[in-house]
């Protein structure tokens, strides 16, 4: 401990008003991550996982709490700067994958790498599609591929940014278990790298191969520590 | 710069997946700005081809004209004009003979007896060389033709009455002359009778100058000498010597000088442009405006497709401008394609207005020049229109937070009516009601597919209501004018007659006849108006069995003088029935006439839609000191007559110059409005063809947003057919909301087009708002029809969908 710590929640709630009800996503949320921590965000459907992820990478502004990123204070701070922070700072894996579908696989991840390195020289992005395993399928595009293929390209892409902080929403959603696995180890890899990573699921096995798991329940954090046991291996995870 | 190839690899695979509805949106562009292009082109071709016809014939620069009835030796008049200080500065000088003459020209088919005018022109050293005679079939005249009776028939009564090129005349009183050709000449490019009227059938026929000395009994004489004065030489000087010497010459006989720029026809021509080209401006506008529109519509929707990849972009960080590229990119497709197309359509609107307008309105010389230019300015608006459709969707699109944008479904607009809409019940199974149900769960998407249709309706309705009513308005004259007679017929008389003249008694005594009504037609004007309204006021019995006009406000009995108005006239007036008057009228004295002013009530107005048209009661021509002169005669025939008979039994009667019967009166003005209206069926068409490709593209683009919905329904085993109907019936639905809407607004539009618009335009005349039935009827089988079917053509490729691969991809 002691080093100033990448992400930093204090006090952030998120409500959403539909009609006369009010749904509050996220309550009195605290929260402070250290670089290089593989942590993971563990939780039933609809406790406000996304939402979190959503607040962090600035795709979201809290209702009320500040949210501090790499160093970036997120309220109020103005649209390009905004711009700024989502490209060079975080990278998303989202839940839907969200991949264009008019570019092949090896196109969005050019894409994100054009993107974030803006013309300074980047990752090779069939290099990084044959670290998630797809060396066969780069040209294709996501409506030839798989659920699981599509989220290896979406992991592909958001690793191809080298950004500091990794947010992945159910990476391992949907593929099988060696899949799943392989897919872990390379964001550990990015950990150990020094990459913030945080992984959203609902999966407590995956849990167990974190440094850290923060547990949420109905917007607010119920848990906060080390895995019970102690970080496992990776190898023996079995689901 | 591998980034570049990539944003130009993919917004190539945009421009292919999407290739159909951008080349649908540049149409439609290029139908708003190429039939700008066209329209504008036609005025800049009418005026590039008077100049051109009036400089190829030597249109003269001065034209005197002695008073009718007057003569003089041709020879003395060439004589006192070589003699002015000025001579030198005389080009050419030519006398002629003009007499006005009843025409027989009749066909197997057709009894054409048409008052005309014999042209008698120098034919020495191949002449006539002012004001000549173009020869457009047969052959001009020749010097040798001096000697018979050979003459070259105007082509407009050629081409009116589809006579043959070459043939016979037969002049009233027998005499029949040998036409070896036809002509246009520039005194006659539109052919005027002597009483000045437009519509009137009128036949010139032009003939040596000693023809018509010999057939008119004027031996040497001339009543006409056109000069032409050598460019850069005194003109006034040589007006004014013209006609001080002339004066001298003639002692009393009357003469005017005309200049050429102040030639009836000349100026009837050239005006009209003005006016034509005001109303093509509105339809350019019209036609513009739904074109853009409709592009702005359908690129919304084009933009709202990317909505997600956008929000994506978002979050990856691409920077605003950078998102906007790829949609930008899409409007500079359609504007370069628009621009393309736009010079196609617009050399295809050319083509066609060339074709109609040297059809119907013959001249020596047409220009009809590629107008770069105009072209370009159309390009410009082809280009900039759909680059600010797209710029504003995008705009708005990339403001949209980021969690809006790649939230999984399209997050209706909360509240509203959507929540409210999807809770009315819907009798039948969930399939049946499925199309209601996604009409009315997005209501944004359901009114963008019904604006874009309506969009095309109010077009149409705008642009054909105008021709609806002008058509109508022509109608409600000649209904008015033909009232319960319409075997009537006007003889016109060849000047002023005491009404127990013989020449008068042997029309209104005929046995053919079973009635006949004299009259008078004078010149007036009605004040105060802005600048006074100038009238044609007609004497008629307002007693009369025969015909009296209609009148829709007031009562036509009286105890004292009083007029009857158009309805147009007293609105512009601001007069109604009671109401006082001034006519400014001629009222003779001695053998002359002096303007004088009475203060007149107005009885009664008629529905009459020409403003300049005013009756009188005929026992008040005392007020013109006219009692008992006559020029008109309103006649009708008596039992087992028919009209053709009264017409040849008339022709050529002592002092008769026309008689027409009053239906051929209503149709040569159709005809006339007719070959106008001719350039407003090419725009109908254009209208037409924007309207369908708005409609089937509006329904393409919300079929594509459907494509995963049809995708699931598949995947739930719902046959094509069902799903083919489920989008039949949301088009229908939508189909008719959109043509309903723009059906409405259409009728708005025009109601406002004919209040603040057309009136300025059209000064004299009262136009009435209509709308036709088949007009309706059109934009409903558009509007309706045509987007209910619309789905049917994408049945090939819901067969061919590859439902794994349309679910997959999460949009
Ligand atoms: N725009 C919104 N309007 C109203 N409620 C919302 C909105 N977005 C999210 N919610 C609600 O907020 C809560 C948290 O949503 P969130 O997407 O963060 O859940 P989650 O934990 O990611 O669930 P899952 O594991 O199913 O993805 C849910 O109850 C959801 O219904
Ligand atoms: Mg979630």
């Amino acid at each position: 401990m002691g080093s100033v710590p990448v992400i930093e929640l204090e006090a952030v709630g998120r409500h959403y008003e539909v009609g006369d009800s009010r749904v509050t996503a996220l309550h009195d949320v605290d929260l402070s991550v250290e670089p290089g921590e593989f942590l993971v965000v563990l939780g039933p459907s609809g406790c406000g996982k996304t939402t979190l992820l959503n607040l962090i990478g600035a795709l979201d502004t809290p209702s009320e709490g500040s949210v501090r990123v790499a160093g970036h204070a997120l309220e109020g701070a103005g649209r390009k700067d905004l711009f700024r922070f989502r490209r060079e700072t975080v990278s998303f894996v989202f839940q839907s994958f969200n991949l264009f579908p008019a570019l092949t696989a090896r196109e969005n991840v050019q894409f994100a790498v054009d993107v974030a390195r803006r013309g300074r020289p980047g990752p090779d992005a069939s290099e990084v599609l044959e670290r998630v395993g797809l060396a066969t399928r780069m040209d294709h595009f996501s409506h030839q591929l798989s659920g699981g293929e599509q989220q290896r390209v979406a992991i592909a892409r958001a690793l191809a940014t080298g950004n500091p902080v990794l947010l992945a929403d159910e990476p391992t959603g949907e593929l099988d278990f060696r899949t799943g696995v392989a897919i872990l180890e390379l964001l550990h890899e990015q950990a150990h790298a020094g990459v913030t990573v945080m992984i959203v699921t609902h999966n407590r096995e995956i849990s167990r191969v974190a440094d850290r798991v923060v547990e949420l329940s109905s917007g607010t954090v119920v848990g906060d520590g080390p895995p019970p046991g102690g970080t496992a291996d990776i190898a023996s995870l079995h689901w | 710069m591998r980034g570049l190839a990539l944003w130009l690899r993919w917004s190539w695979r945009d421009l292919r997946a999407r290739w159909l509805q951008v080349a649908a949106i540049a149409l439609i562009i290029a139908i708003g700005s190429g039939t700008y292009s066209g329209l504008t082109s036609v005025s800049a071709w009418r005026q590039a081809s008077y100049d051109a016809s009036y400089d190829a014939l030597d249109m003269y620069d001065l034209r005197v004209a002695l008073t009718t009835g007057s003569f003089a030796d041709a020879d003395r008049l060439l004589a006192a004009a070589a003699a002015i200080p000025h001579a030198a500065d005389i080009a050419a000088a030519e006398p002629r003979l003009e007499v006005p003459i009843q025409v027989d020209a009749s066909t197997a088919d057709e009894l054409v007896l048409v008052p005309g005018r014999l042209v008698g022109v120098d034919v020495r050293d191949g002449g006539p060389h002012v004001s000549g005679i173009a020869t457009v079939e047969g052959r001009g005249l020749r010097p040798d033709d001096a000697a018979g009776d050979t003459v070259v028939v105007d082509e407009h009564l050629v081409q009116r009455h589809d006579l043959a090129p070459t043939g016979t005349l037969r002049l009233s009183g027998g005499r029949e002359l040998r036409y070896v050709g036809t002509g246009l000449s520039p005194e006659n490019f539109f052919p005027v009778d002597d009483r000045g009227s437009v519509f009137a059938d009128f036949a010139v026929v032009y003939a040596p100058l000693s023809t018509v000395q010999r057939v008119g009994g004027h031996p040497g004489q001339a009543n006409r000498l056109v000069l032409r004065v050598r460019p850069g030489a005194d003109r006034d000087a040589v007006e004014r010597e013209i006609e001080d010497a002339l004066a001298a010459e003639l002692g009393d006989v009357g003469l005017t000088v005309t200049r050429q720029e102040d030639d009836q026809v000349l100026r009837l021509l050239y005006d009209d442009i003005e006016g034509d080209q005001r109303f093509y401006d509105i339809f350019a506008v019209l036609i513009l405006a739904g074109a853009t529109f409709a592009a702005f519509n359908l690129t919304v929707r084009i933009v709202e497709a990317q909505r997600r990849e956008i929000g994506i972009g978002m979050a990856l960080g691409v920077p605003p401008r950078t998102i906007a590229v790829r949609p930008m990119l899409v409007g500079a497709q359609v504007a370069l394609l628009g621009v393309a197309f736009g010079v196609g359509v617009g050399l295809l609107i050319d083509e066609l207005m060339a074709d109609l307008l040297s059809g119907f309105f013959p001249l020596p010389v047409w220009e009809f020049a590629f107008r770069p230019g105009i072209f370009l300015r159309g390009a410009a608006l082809g280009l900039a229109l759909p680059l600010a459709a797209t710029a504003v969707p995008v705009r708005r699109a990339v403001r949209v937070t980021p969690v809006e944008a790649v939230s999984t479904t399209h997050r209706t607009a909360s509240g509203g009516l959507a929540p409210l809409l999807s809770r009315l019940p819907l009798p039948g199974s969930s399939v049946t009601q499925m199309p209601f149900r996604n009409v009315l769960r997005e209501p944004r998407r359901t009114l963008l597919t019904a604006l874009g249709i309506a969009a095309a309706i109010t077009t149409l309705i705008g642009v054909i209501g105008m021709v609806d009513s002008f058509v109508a308005t022509i109608a409600a004259g000649d209904d008015e004018i033909v009232g319960d007679t319409p075997d009537r017929l006007t003889v016109d008389l060849d000047g002023f007659a005491l009404v127990d003249a013989p020449e008068v008694t042997a029309i209104t005594d005929d046995p053919m006849l079973r009635a006949a009504e004299t009259g008078l037609t004078l010149g007036g004007t009605l004040e105060p108006g802005d600048d006074g309204i100038d009238v044609a006021l007609y004497t008629v019995d307002l007693q009369s069995d025969l015909w009296v006009p209609t009148a829709v406000e007031g009562d036509l009995d009286h105890d004292g003088p009083g007029l009857v108005l158009s309805e147009k006239a007293a609105a512009d007036l601001g007069v109604g029935v009671g109401d006082d008057v001034t006519l400014r009228h001629p009222r003779r004295e001695g053998v002359g006439y002096r303007w004088v002013e009475s203060e007149l009530a107005v009885l009664a107005l008629h529905p009459n839609p020409y403003r300049f048209i005013v009756y009188l009661d005929d026992e008040w021509a005392s007020l013109f000191d006219l009692e008992g002169v006559v020029n008109t005669v309103r006649v009708a025939p008596a039992d087992g007559v028919t009209v053709p008979d009264v017409q040849r039994d008339l022709f050529g009667q002592e002092g008769v110059a026309s008689v027409v019967p009053v239906t051929d009166l209503a149709r040569s003005v159709r005809d006339q409005i007719d070959e106008v209206f001719g350039i407003f069926r090419v725009i109908e068409g254009a209208v037409l063809l924007m309207a369908l490709l708005i409609a089937f593209n509006a329904t393409s683009i919300n079929l594509d947003e459907r494509a995963r919905e049809n995708a699931t329904l598949f995947a739930f085993g719902l046959p094509v057919s069902r799903v083919v109907l489920v989008a039949v019936t949301e088009s229908l639905v939508i189909g008719v909301l959109g043509t309903v809407t723009g059906v409405i607004a259409g009728r708005l539009l025009l109601a406002w087009l004919m209040a603040a618009i057309v009136p300025g335009t059209l000064p004299d005349i009262g136009v009435v708002t209509y709308l036709s039935a088949s007009t309706v009827a059109t934009a409903l089988v558009l509007g309706v029809l045509a987007v209910t079917i619309a789905p049917l053509l994408t049945v090939r490729r819901l067969r061919r969908m590859d439902i794994p691969s349309t679910l997959r991809v999460v949009e």
